[in-house]
């Protein structure tokens, strides 16, 4: 049984982002080490949305991280916050457009395009596959690894984004698209060759069939736990989420957890859950590309 | 000329929707297009267009174009233009006609020069709500409109809702001041202007107040205040930062007002109009306005929106990029 633990943010300013997830942390018996020197931060910055939509990471709420971190261990910690370029994203721009770069001058942290990085390959295998993994000198080298993803609904058979398939964005390979046919082994294998320490989910905004402000943080050091709990405020059964149980499978974590703080079901009903409509659009949405009917239809 | 032979100049996201209406036209065909992408190039064969080019000046030199439709990114339009203008072929140029002032004079000048037709790429004039308010307003049905407001607010170049499908890349060039000539005001903008300019005349006074959400060297939105010489104030409303889509155009007279909007339709009707008819009612003002250019050259008529009206656009957009309200620090 891992712990999650579960607060509330009562406004949207960075102080109180930074009490939540202190809160946070301390729930789940959480303390950063003095010895740190090298820290990763993998926010979740997906296309050119801006957190607004929900689809992530308020740069705020990794301000108010990092203001933490450097209160509990060092204001000299070397600080990285890490993203890859992804077929339709460029991290220079988004690092630009979200708001990370003036993050990164206000706080004197480091921005890294891990698809820039120097890389060691690591055999790693999920299920029944076998991945050869890039891994950024970065992650390797960092003595602690944060992870900050959003909860996002994502296509069948994933269904949900959270924290393991945010570190997925850490392959830095920009042509992502390569595992798509074996995504949730490939989701599986990014983690088991770069397991991060602790998850921190920005749930101020949540993106579900629309983006809704929950004012919420959740907190693990275990990434199956957190996901499966995540999964759940989302209306999502994580028990039917092939990835989760295969990662619990390899060993990376728990769908059992032990809840801190607010009880999951404060979230559950205001989450912006997909109605009938909505699950049937998505059904047509996989026929028209079935039968390859998209480019006469305009939606290609 | 009674068939015009269209040529196709940039297969990107307008360029595709140009092509596939111009293989639907009337008096149309289009004989040729041209692209640097193969894949492009051969979906445009299998399309049923003959002649394909990775090079647009082949494509000029051809002698089965007439004319030809330049879909390039904007800081390209210039050259294309001139190259066009020099080879004897009429032009539908897309918006914005260039980067500045200068090189929409330039490509109004060579379009003179060489007398072939320039027409800009403005579908907002051939959408059925904004034409019939053309005619409420000459009509005088609305008395005289005192106070306007043109609002036209997406996602720019970055269309794709967060809840909607996969996104595609945004072609690098439109993160660049220096490629584009600016942001939002210069691409959603333009149409807003236009169509002001076409319902009231003369624009005499202008100030601007720019947004810049993104951080980009360049505004991500716009609000501008317009004086018209007939008396009429205008606000334009623009900006990319929606995840939706929204057109609009508010008249306020002394008799009446007026509200119009250009919508999308819903998906099962839009996905029938393209599958029976191969355009949707979204996009009907593009077909419209490309079938209207070709009867102007079927029937020798200049047509408008013409060069110039693109050039005055550019010269309003110019004076409230240098009239903003409120600088950027």
């Amino acid at each position: 049984m891992s712990l999650v633990s579960l607060t509330k943010i009562r406004s949207a300013s960075q102080n109180s982002m930074k009490r939540a997830i202190s809160e946070s942390l301390g729930l789940i018996d959480y303390s950063f080490k003095n010895k740190v020197i090298n820290i990763v931060i993998k926010a979740n910055l997906c296309y050119y949305w801006d957190y607004s939509t929900g689809q992530t990471t308020d740069p705020k709420f990794v301000a108010a991280l990092i203001d933490l971190i450097r209160e509990r261990v060092s204001t000299n910690t070397d600080i990285s916050i890490v993203e890859s370029d992804a077929s339709a994203m460029k991290c220079k721009h988004v690092f630009r457009m979200l708001g990370y770069e003036q993050l990164a001058k206000d706080y004197n942290v480091k921005l890294v395009n891990l698809s820039e990085d120097s890389c060691e390959i690591i055999q790693v295998t999920a299920g029944k596959q076998s991945f050869s993994l890039p891994v950024a000198k970065t992650i390797l080298q960092a003595d602690l690894k944060i992870n900050v993803p959003k909860i996002k609904y994502t296509m069948d058979p994933i269904k949900l984004t959270c924290a393991l398939k945010n570190i997925f964005g850490c392959i830095p390979f920009p042509r992502k698209f390569r595992y798509h046919p074996r995504l949730g082994e490939a989701i599986v294998a990014a983690n088991k060759a770069m397991p991060f320490d602790l998850c921190v989910i920005d749930g101020n905004i949540v993106s579900g069939v629309q983006p809704r402000r929950l004012g919420f943080v959740m907190a693990s050091r275990d990434p199956v736990a957190i996901d499966a709990a995540a999964a759940k405020i989302a209306g999502l059964n994580p028990n039917r989420i092939k990835y989760i149980q295969l990662a619990q499978q390899e060993g990376l974590g728990t769908t059992h957890c032990v809840e801190k703080g607010l009880p999951l079901h404060y979230f559950e009903k205001s989450y912006p859950r997909k109605n009938l409509e909505k699950k049937l659009m998505g059904s047509a949405y996989k026929g028209i590309l079935r039968l390859k009917l998209g480019q006469k239809m305009g939606l290609e | 000329m009674k068939s015009v032979r269209l040529g196709i100049i940039g297969l990107g996201y307008i360029g595709q929707i140009h092509l596939r209406h111009g293989l639907r036209l009337g008096n149309t065909e289009v004989t040729a297009v041209a692209d640097i992408s193969a894949k492009e190039l051969n979906k445009a064969r299998n399309a049923g267009v003959k002649t394909v080019f990775k090079n647009y000046e082949d494509l000029l030199k051809n002698p089965s174009v007439d004319a030809v439709v330049i879909a390039l990114p904007t800081h390209l339009h210039l050259q294309c233009a001139i190259q066009a203008a020099e080879a004897k072929k009429h032009i539908f140029l897309e918006k914005p006609i260039a980067r500045n002032v200068q090189e929409a004079n330039e490509i109004v000048s060579a379009a003179r020069k060489n007398s072939v037709r320039l027409m800009i790429g403005y579908p907002l004039r051939f959408n059925k709500e904004f034409r019939s308010l053309k005619r409420e307003i000459s009509n005088g049905t609305l008395g005289d409109i005192e106070i306007a407001q043109g609002t036209y607010i997406s996602a720019g170049p970055f269309f794709h809702r967060a809840e909607g499908y996969a996104p595609v890349p945004v072609p690098e060039w439109w993160f660049s001041k220096e490629l584009t000539g600016g942001g939002a005001l210069i691409d959603l903008g333009s149409h807003i202007i236009n169509l002001l300019q076409w319902y009231f005349g003369e624009i005499i006074g202008i100030k601007s107040c720019l947004g810049y959400r993104f951080n980009l060297d360049f505004e991500d939105s716009a609000t501008c205040l317009l004086k018209f010489k007939c008396g009429t104030r205008a606000v334009v409303n623009v900006g990319w930062f929606l995840q939706g889509y929204q057109l609009k155009v508010e008249m306020y007279g002394t008799v009446g007002q007026a509200v119009r909007e250009h919508k999308p339709g819903g998906r099962p009707k839009t996905a029938v109009q393209m599958l029976t008819r191969g355009y949707s009612d979204f996009h009907k003002p593009h077909f419209d306005e490309l079938q209207y250019f070709a009867d102007c050259l079927a029937h020798d008529i200049s047509p408008s929106p013409s060069g110039e009206e693109g050039l005055e656009d550019l010269k309003v957009i110019s004076i409230a990029y240098h009239n903003e309200m409120f600088p950027k620090p």
